[in-house]
Order: C-alpha cells, then sequence, then structure tokens
C-alpha cells in the first residue's frame, strides 16, 4: 500500500524536464504531427472498415465483419453522394434534414426562453423555489423521452410533436442554469447594488436577469445538442418526416448504408449548429472572462 | 466676522452620525461589539484599525443598515438636502458587474435607483466623466471589467460609491489585494476625490500605513469583543502628498506611536485564541 502511495506521489523528474522541452521545440512542428496521427488513425479505421469484411474467415465468423450489416465505407460514400443529389433514384435528405433541423432549433429558442423565464423567476423568490423544488426535481428525473407517446397523443404526428419534445428536454437544461446564475450572484454585489439604490425589481432586471441570461447562454450548446438528439428519438419512434424517419425506414428495410450515412449528415449537421450556438455564446458573453 | 467662522467650524465639528454604547453579539450570544462610542464629524475621514476578526467589519455592515446591532445605538445628523444618497460602501470583494463598461459601471447607481431620483442625463454624463478623469481612468472608460488591471477595477468600485454623491462613505479593507506602489497611487487619488467632494468617510483597513495615509483621524479598537481602544489625530491636512508622506518624520513617528498601541492588542487578541 505504501509503495503504491510513495509511487503516485513521487515526481516523475523525466516527464517533468522533458515537457517544456518538448513544448518549445517549434510547436508548428508538433501540431503538424498531431495533424498526421490523426489522419493515420481515420485512415486505419476507415481501411479495417474497408478490407477486414472481405477476409472470408472473419466473415464467416461474426456479422460485425458482414458487409450487409456494417455497409462499408465506400458504399457509405456513394449513399452519401445520392442523398445529397438524388441521383440513383435515391431520396433527397434535405428536407427531411430541414424538418429535424427546423425543430431541434425552434424547440431550443422556446425552451431555453421558457426555462430561462422560470429559473430566474425561482432564483429571485425563495419562497416559491422551496415549494417549487421536490417537483422540479422529479420532472427532471423523469426521462423525458418516455412522455414522446404523450406527447404525440395529444399533439398528433406533427411538427408540433417534435418541437415540444425538443422543449422537454431543452426547458430543464435552461432552467437549471438560470437558476443556477440567479441565486450564484456574489452576495456584495446584490447588497452594494441595494445601497446604490435598488429596489426589489431593479434588482431583478438590472442585475439578476443578467446573470442568469449569463448562465443560460452559457449552456446553449449543450441545449442544441439535447434537443437534435430528443427530436430524431421523437422521429425514430413516431415515424414523423425528419431524419429520424429515414433512419427507421432504413432500419425496417435492413439499408445499414442509409443508416451510416444519414448519421453522417446528422453528425455534420449537429456540430455545425454547435459550432454556432459557440459562436453566439462568445459573442453575447464576451465580458464573461473566466 | 468673527461669528459666521464660528458658524463654519461648528458645522465642520457636527457630528454626521454618533455611536452610543453600540454591542452586537452573534445569535449563540458570542460578544462581537461591546459598547463602541464613536463620533464622526461631518467631512473627516475615520481609519480604524485592530486586531484581525476584531469586529471592524461588523461595525461598518451595521452601519451599512445590513446588520442591526443587538444594543445601544446610531444616531445620524438630520439630513437637510434632498438630493444626497445617504451612504455608499465600497466592498473588499468585486462588485463591479461584468457586462457594463468602466463609465457604464460608475454610473450604476443612475441605472438602479428610482427614475425621480435621477438627475438629468446631462448631469449623469457630466458627473461620471468628471469622476473618471479626476481618477485616472481616462482612456478606459469603454473598456469591460475584465480587461482592467486590479488597481483600475479599484478605482472603478470606488468611483461607482462616490457617484451618487454619498452623504458617508464607508471602505472596508479596499485596497488590501493590491501591490504598495498601486495601493500608493490609488491613496493618493482616493484622498483627492473625498476631500474635494467632501464626504464623510469611515475607512477600515489592516494597514496601518494606509490608515494614517487617508484618515483625519485614527481609531485603535481593542481585540474582540470590539470597543474603542485608543484615537489619534492625524495632521496632516487635505492637501497631502502620498509619496512625500512615507518619508515624512512625523508620519513615522505616528507610525511607530498607533503601532505600540495596536500591538498590544494584537497580542491580546492572539492570546485570547490560545487560550
Amino acid at each position: 500500500m505504501s509503495t503504491t502511495l510513495e509511487s503516485q506521489a513521487a515526481p516523475t523528474p523525466d516527464g517533468a524536464i522533458l515537457t517544456p522541452t518538448a513544448n518549445r521545440r517549434k510547436p508548428r512542428n508538433r501540431r503538424l504531427s498531431v495533424l498526421a496521427g490523426q489522419v493515420a488513425l481515420l485512415a486505419i479505421i476507415l481501411g479495417s472498415w474497408q478490407f477486414l469484411p472481405e477476409i472470408p474467415l472473419l466473415r464467416s465468423a461474426s456479422h460485425v465483419f458482414d458487409p450487409y450489416f456494417v455497409s462499408s465505407p465506400t458504399r457509405i460514400g456513394a449513399t452519401i453522394f445520392n442523398l445529397a443529389t438524388g441521383s440513383n433514384n435515391s431520396v433527397l435528405i434535405w428536407p427531411y434534414m430541414w424538418q429535424t433541423v427546423f425543430a431541434s432549433l425552434i424547440g431550443t429558442l422556446v425552451g431555453l426562453t421558457l426555462g430561462a423565464l422560470c429559473g430566474l423567476i425561482l432564483s429571485n423568490f425563495a419562497f416559491l423555489s422551496d415549494v417549487m423544488r421536490p417537483f422540479i426535481v422529479a420532472a427532471n428525473a423523469t426521462p423525458r423521452v418516455a412522455l414522446i407517446p404523450v406527447v404525440v397523443i395529444i399533439f398528433g404526428l406533427s411538427l408540433t410533436t417534435s418541437i415540444v419534445i425538443a422543449v422537454l428536454v431543452v426547458f430543464f437544461v435552461a432552467f437549471f442554469n438560470a437558476y443556477e446564475g440567479g441565486t450564484s450572484i456574489p452576495p456584495q454585489i446584490l447588497q452594494n447594488a441595494r445601497l446604490l439604490g435598488a429596489n426589489n425589481v431593479r434588482l431583478l432586471f438590472r442585475v439578476r436577469l443578467q446573470y442568469a441570461l449569463a448562465w443560460t447562454i452559457t449552456g446553449l450548446p449543450l441545449a442544441v445538442t439535447f434537443a437534435i438528439i430528443s427530436v430524431v428519438t421523437g422521429e425514430i419512434l413516431t415515424g414523423y418526416q425528419g431524419a429520424g424517419y429515414l433512419l427507421s425506414t432504413a432500419a425496417t428495410t435492413g439499408n445499414a448504408s442509409l443508416t451510416f450515412g444519414v448519421v453522417f449528415y446528422l453528425a455534420v449537421i449537429g456540430l455545425l449548429i454547435v459550432m454556432g450556438a459557440e459562436a453566439v455564446r462568445r459573442r453575447v458573453l464576451h465580458w464573461w472572462a473566466r | 466676522m468673527a461669528q459666521a467662522t464660528m458658524q463654519v467650524q461648528d458645522r465642520a465639528n457636527q457630528a454626521l452620525v454618533a455611536m452610543k454604547d453600540l454591542s452586537f453579539s452573534y445569535a449563540d450570544g458570542q460578544p462581537v461589539l461591546d459598547e463602541i462610542n464613536l463620533r464622526i464629524e461631518v467631512g473627516t475621514i475615520v481609519g480604524v484599525v485592530g486586531p484581525s476578526g476584531c469586529g471592524k467589519s461588523t461595525l461598518l455592515s451595521i452601519l451599512a443598515g445590513i446588520v442591526q446591532p443587538t444594543a445601544g445605538d446610531v444616531a445620524w445628523a438630520p439630513e437637510q438636502r434632498t438630493d444626497r444618497h445617504p451612504i455608499s460602501m465600497m466592498f473588499q470583494g468585486d462588485t463591479l458587474l461584468p457586462w457594463l463598461t468602466v463609465k457604464q459601471n460608475v454610473g450604476l447607481h443612475y441605472r438602479l435607483v428610482d427614475r425621480k431620483r435621477r438627475p438629468s442625463p446631462i448631469e449623469q454624463r457630466e458627473r461620471v466623466e468628471s469622476l473618471i478623469r479626476l481618477a485616472g481612468l481616462t482612456g478606459a472608460e469603454e473598456r469591460y471589467p475584465y480587461q482592467l488591471s486590479g488597481g483600475m477595477r479599484r478605482r472603478t468600485s470606488f468611483l461607482a460609491a462616490v457617484t451618487p454623491k454619498p452623504r458617508t462613505l464607508l471602505l472596508d479593507e479596499p485596497f488590501s489585494a493590491l501591490d504598495e506602489p498601486t495601493r500608493i497611487a490609488i491613496h493618493q487619488d482616493v484622498h483627492d476625490v473625498i476631500k474635494q467632494q467632501g464626504i464623510t468617510t469611515l475607512l477600515i483597513t489592516h494597514d496601518l500605513a494606509e490608515a494614517i495615509s487617508l484618515s483625519d483621524r485614527v481609531i485603535v479598537m481593542t481585540a474582540r469583543p470590539a470597543s474603542v481602544f485608543k484615537t489619534f489625530d492625524i495632521p496632516f491636512g487635505s492637501k497631502r502628498k502620498m509619496l512625500e508622506l512615507r518619508e515624512d518624520p512625523e508620519f513615522l513617528r505616528l507610525y511607530g506611536e498607533i503601532w505600540e498601541q495596536l500591538a498590544t492588542q494584537i497580542q491580546r487578541s492572539q492570546q485570547g485564541l490560545r487560550k
């Protein structure tokens, strides 16, 4: 036991000496090496995916090596191309993607607004927040995806259903962030504002609101990600338009290439949206230097 | 003529606030302040020093109305002018709002106070701009707090407290986080602004040199529970130069004399802790 502790606590003289010199030596070279490593790794992954299933022995050993189930990079590449252009009698992915993206963005907007508003109000009124706490904790612990059938019963198979599902998920992300922002204001800032003449209303609108909003917007990239996941999940479950519908079709027709193709587009568009959200966050919260 | 001078002097000697047998204990009965008797005259700067944890900050909180005393009372002179803000405080920690620029933070009072009590936008702008000039923040008006050095943040916080034309200004260890050269430079501007604006000020500090540099009177508190131990008049007037002050034999003599008294209380406080 003592030896383990010692070995853990012992400084690593090699690392301590080597790390700074390695960092000092030509950072551009290092960046290039990292990039080369990443390209190599990608090549290995795609290569194994493409060529391992061509070995008959492996192929007969497991479904994992059967292109019928896992497709292959070249087939997926062709599907991606066909989905984008509609060639080879393929469906066009764009209307489906648009459906999903639109529902996600509207859901994020509505969920974020409602969540931030509720978080702000509860952070300002301690009594209200004490009354509400167990209900909110319970609602948050409920898997919202499980509520999809209820949403479908109420709103039918429609765009509204997708949006409501996204709102259900985003609301809580925004709510907890806004609540945290509104309650974590340093007490000296509140005392200072009061001494400078602020009443409760001004304190809410001139100080607490900004903190709550800052924290809410910090959670924007996460909220958008959650919105896309929940909308796609809803579409898979309900079979209503959208990218999720294509995925469920691919599953029922046993089309692995289509599945991977749609996943590819979802990943790319998800990444773009998160980058956009990140840019918005950085622009709006330029003063939030931490 | 002689009578007029007398009157002016009377007004100058008038207490803005008088604390009488002011005491404070925690809910568990532990005493913090023990019968403090202290008068603060209009327009003076009073510096309070004492052992760490003796209750200096509690005293400020009582004056600010954040904490209620458990015994004794605080009597404020009646206010004749209606345009004056009763009290401002500069806290030890950062109170700047990070989404507002220096200019907006200095004018924070105007954003927070009732519309009726706000001066015209032109008066607001003139006040903020003149204060920024006085405190050497010219050129930094449009910067955000994260773009400021520690000294500039403190200057901004100080001005934010001065903007409402407070009758009383409370300074709670305001410059303790700054390095010595920055602190002395700030002392100069802070002292000049307070004297120019005629603000009655209570300064609480760990730093005896700071207390002597800024104050007209230095109060040494006893170890906890705190009461007034000794009072010293500081005769440097309202046009003092902080850098020269540090080598003034009178400053050094006062420092030694007050330190001797303060040391007895620090010792008592440490013995109290060891028990």
